[in-house]
């Protein structure tokens, strides 16, 4: 069996409305990358598809999607930003 | 100093923020709620950001500038509802001569518009509203791309 962690998602803008929450607790196998965490959100978030854009980011520092989570980590799916 | 804040936007404050004996030239933008966008007619515009990551996109934003330009600059930008004729950001550049504060004042409303984890959701006449986040689909079902 895998070793599991335990992370925090952050969601903004449409995902957190279809998520109905700002943040959604995830249970992951060990060595999960930032970019796979899309595909283990609620069904109403992943129904809103994934922009090619999208950035992610781990305890609040920029990352790649292929960068490994760990046990604790707050990852944040930073959608195409429109701000300005 | 933060970059963020939930209350009204002070250019005043903004130009005191970069004013220097030796700087004689000033450029300042202010994005502003308009009533339409895409023909559809608009009455706010909310944002939201990731705070912790805006903060410190928008520092790094502005230190490129002081570098690249020599210029001292400022940035700050409204979360909330934003209403008609309210600014949602104030950027500006001082410099000893204008051309850099005109390229600096530039470069910094560009970046941080591309770069900012901050997001806007359009409040419509009719009712509606909609985050502009480059999801496929948005609350009724037609495709929009952030910009």
């Amino acid at each position: 069996m895998p070793e599991e962690i335990t992370v925090m998602v952050r969601l903004f803008a449409s995902m957190k409305d279809a998520a109905g929450a700002d943040r959604v607790e995830l249970k992951l196998a060990a060595g999960t990358p930032a970019g796979a965490v899309w595909g283990h959100l609620p069904e109403a978030v992943q129904e809103l598809g994934l922009p090619r854009a999208t950035r992610f980011a781990i305890n609040q520092q920029w990352t790649l999607p292929g960068a490994v989570l760990r046990h604790g980590d707050e990852v944040a799916l930073i959608l195409p930003v429109s701000g300005g | 100093m933060s970059h963020l804040t939930r209350t009204p936007l002070d250019p005043s404050a903004a130009l005191l923020a970069i004013s220097r004996p030796e700087h004689g030239g000033t450029a300042m933008f202010l994005g502003t709620t308009r009533a339409e966008t895409q023909l559809r007619e608009v009455t706010a515009i909310e944002y939201a950001a990731h705070d912790d990551l805006a903060e410190a996109e928008i520092g790094r934003v502005l230190d490129e500038a002081r570098d690249r330009f020599g210029v001292e600059a400022f940035a700050r930008h409204r979360l909330g509802v934003v209403a008609l004729l309210e600014q949602s950001v104030i950027v500006a550049a001082s410099a000893p001569h204008r051309a850099e504060a005109f390229e600096a004042c530039r470069f910094l409303i560009d970046e941080i518009k591309r770069r900012a984890p901050i997001w806007k959701r359009m409040h419509y006449a009719d009712g509606d509203t909609e985050w502009i986040d480059g999801t496929a689909h948005q609350n009724d079902g037609r495709p929009v791309s952030a910009g």
